[in-house]
């Protein structure tokens, strides 16, 4: 049983893995070297100030062991991975309709590829969950796109939170080849009892020259779920991702994005969509580290809060010295639904180099009461005018969605039956 | 159809409308002109049902019903329509959207189906065609980046698609170049009917060469101090308000 507001009963829990290579063991045993000085972080830490975590601390944890997918998903016809509290389940898995190298990170330890890559991301400076993370988990997804492989239809990986009063820890890793193309789609959902699981799952993204990777983060966890996460992303040359960044459930659900732009001519699009409603917190960090010329990066993040729910946007970009011809952009916006909801934003820009092209903005904001009255002069009802107005701040971000069967899911989720058949009409 | 009387109506508590009086019948067209700030648009808001103007004094029957006890979105579905004098702009919601939304409300609210997808397609392309609107400006964000002229006609499309029974112009016809003002007319002519009623607010007697009213209003300072037939109009091209303020004193 782990406490986990004790930094020493982390420590007390872990043990090396007996059938892991030697090179993962140094860096699990490092990492936990590191969360010995780290810790948890607190709201003592100005990156967690505005995110209380004591619901989250004052529960002990069991560590999740593997075990069998105890719930029901809905059919697939395409490829699906499925992760059930921090291991890969084969048998719940339909992944043998592709011809690409996806499966079991505990699989795969002793593949060159998956050594050279493991951990690359990762920021130097870290807060404990990471630490964490490298030091615990034991599987997650791998999945290796070959040099010029283009995937057309997307890879769905289902992180199910089953056990209750367990943690898991969860690492995955994409490596996208030269000139590949895939679009991966990360559900993490928790079982029909809601249990209370803290979830700490990080995705690395390695990328060689010219690749494109999509890459969809959908949680959808129960209102009982504590959810710590990270995307990772180093771009190689010309390499083009698009982090899409959907949180909408959790009791307090915490993601980092980061990216490094090593390669010249690489983008980087980050988009974000936070429903928040009743206790929920919500909070995103992102870090776009522009280090050689030649880049651009696009972020857009809206966030939905009703009730009393909550939001954190923090969004640092840095620019390197030598990242001339920088283009970066970064926008925000909050949509408070309710007069106790509270959103925080904290862009932070640092640029050290003098040709670039920076933006910036935040916005906090009610429904405007004109665009209420317009709708209503029409006959729309007051109900379906916040609806459509709620829709319409949420559909620019949407719209960047490339999946059409997401797509559709976020205008169902948030417009309900209201446009239903509209869908192409918007 | 519409039948208000002694009416009074502040905004923040600031009276503005005092002793309004005002009798529309099926059929009819009428003009209200008057200077700036008089309370025209006040008028036509509190008839649309905006929050935040208050009725002091008087009545609004419409339909022989008291008017005041519907929110705003009833009072659309019961008939009324406010061609607003400053159009707002909702980007993310489409007109189509937002016209099969209000198309599909009032159905509802008379007890109706919703409408099919193919009908709604061919009832909107026949009215866009009749304000001579470009089938592409459906698939845009409710008037964001219209011109002033486009965001005019817009309101005209929005009028014959929900084809009311009592309907409020405010300003229509400001800003609108002279062939957009011809395609407005016309768009609004085409909805003259015998059980439709129009109130037109205009500062130009132009509109009424091709509107042509059967009574012209003219409201100053909250009240209408005076009222005739097309020739009014005319009259008010010529002398201006300050002729009338002086009927007012001298009343
Ligand atoms: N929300 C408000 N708050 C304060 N005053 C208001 C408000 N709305 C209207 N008024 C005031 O009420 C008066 C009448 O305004 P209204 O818009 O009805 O005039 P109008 O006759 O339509 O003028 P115009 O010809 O310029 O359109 C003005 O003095 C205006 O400033
Ligand atoms: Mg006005």
């Amino acid at each position: 049983m782990i406490a986990a507001d004790q930094t020493q009963s982390w420590i007390d829990g872990h043990s090396v893995l007996a059938n892991a290579p030697a090179w993962l063991n140094k860096q699990r045993t490092d990492a936990l070297t590191q969360f010995e000085t780290l810790g948890l972080p607190g709201v003592r830490d100005e990156q967690w100030r505005y995110t209380n975590l004591r619901a989250l601390k004052s529960t002990a944890y069991q560590l999740a062991e593997r075990s069998a997918l105890n719930t029901e998903l809905p059919a697939t016809n395409g490829t699906r991975l499925v992760i059930v509290d921090g291991y890969v389940d084969l048998e719940a898995s339909s992944i043998d309709n592709i011809d690409v190298t996806l499966g079991s990170l505990s699989d795969m330890l002793g593949n060159t590829e998956v050594q050279a890559a493991f951990g690359t991301t990762l920021p130097v400076k870290q807060h404990g969950f990471m630490s964490l993370n490298t030091a615990y988990a034991d599987d997650g997804y791998v999945l290796i796109i070959a040099p010029k492989l283009v995937l057309k239809d997307h890879i769905e990986v289902v992180f199910v939170n089953q056990a209750s009063e367990t943690v898991s820890h969860t690492r995955n890793l994409i490596i996208a080849g030269a000139h590949s193309q895939c679009t991966v789609v990360e559900r993490h959902i928790s079982a029909a009892d809601n249990p209370t699981h803290l979830s700490n799952v990080i995705t690395e993204i390695v990328t060689a020259d010219n690749a494109h990777v999509d890459h969809y983060k959908i949680q959808q966890l129960g209102d009982a779920a504590f959810h710590i996460g990270g995307v990772f992303v180093n771009h190689a040359s010309h390499a083009h991702v698009k982090s899409h960044n959907i949180a909408l459930g959790g009791r307090i659900a915490r993601n980092d994005v980061h990216c490094n732009l090593l390669g010249q001519g690489a983008h980087i699009e980050m988009n974000g969509l936070v429903v928040g409603s009743g206790a929920q917190h919500v909070d995103n960090h992102t870090q776009v580290n522009h280090l050689v010329p030649h880049c651009t990066s696009d972020e857009f993040y809206k966030t939905i809060l009703d009730d009393q729910s909550r939001s954190v946007f923090r969004g640092r970009i840095v620019v390197a010295q030598d990242a001339q011809q920088t283009n970066a952009d970064q926008q925000n916006n909050n949509l408070l639904l309710s007069p106790q909801a509270e959103a925080d934003c904290k862009p932070q820009l640092e640029i050290y180099a003098d040709d670039v092209k920076c933006s910036h903005g935040a916005t906090v904001g009610q429904l405007d009461p004109k665009s209420i009255f317009y709708l209503k002069s029409r006959g729309i009802s007051d109900e379906q005018a916040h609806t459509l107005l709620t829709f319409a701040f949420a559909n620019e971000v949407i719209e960047r969605v490339q999946v059409e069967s997401i797509r559709t899911e976020l205008t169902q989720l948030i417009a309900g039956e209201l446009l239903s058949g509209l869908a192409d009409l918007v | 159809m519409l039948v208000i009387k002694n009416l009074h109506v502040s905004v923040f508590d600031t009276p503005i409308l005092k002793g309004l009086d005002l009798e529309v019948k099926a059929g009819e067209v009428h003009a209200i002109m008057g200077p700036n700030g008089s309370g025209k648009s006040t008028l036509s808001n509190v008839i649309a049902g905006r929050d935040g103007y208050e009725v002091t004094e008087g009545s609004i029957e419409y339909m022989g019903n008291d008017l005041t006890e519907l929110e705003a979105d009833e009072r659309a579905c019961e008939g009324i329509f406010l061609a607003f004098q400053y159009p707002v702009e909702i980007p993310g919601v489409s007109n189509m959207a937002m016209l099969k939304a209000a198309i599909n409300s009032k159905r509802k609210y008379h007890g109706e189906d919703e409408i099919s997808a193919g009908d709604f397609l061919k009832l909107i392309r026949e009215k866009a065609d009749l304000v001579e609107m470009k089938q592409e400006f459906l698939k845009r964000s409710v008037n964001e980046g219209f011109s002033g002229g486009e965001k005019k006609r817009n309101e005209i499309l929005q009028m014959a698609m929900l084809e009311p029974k009592l309907a409020l112009l405010d300003e229509t016809d400001s800003g609108l170049d002279i062939d957009a003002l011809k395609v407005v007319s016309q768009g609004v002519n085409a909805l003259r009917s015998p059980d439709r009623a129009m109130v037109l607010v205009t500062h130009y007697q132009r509109l009424l060469d091709y509107i042509v009213p059967d009574f012209v209003h003219v409201l100053a300072n909250g009240r209408i101090v005076k009222s005739g037939d097309k020739s009014l109009a005319l009259e008010l091209e010529e002398k201006g308000y300050g002729w009338i303020d002086g009927l007012q004193k001298a009343g």
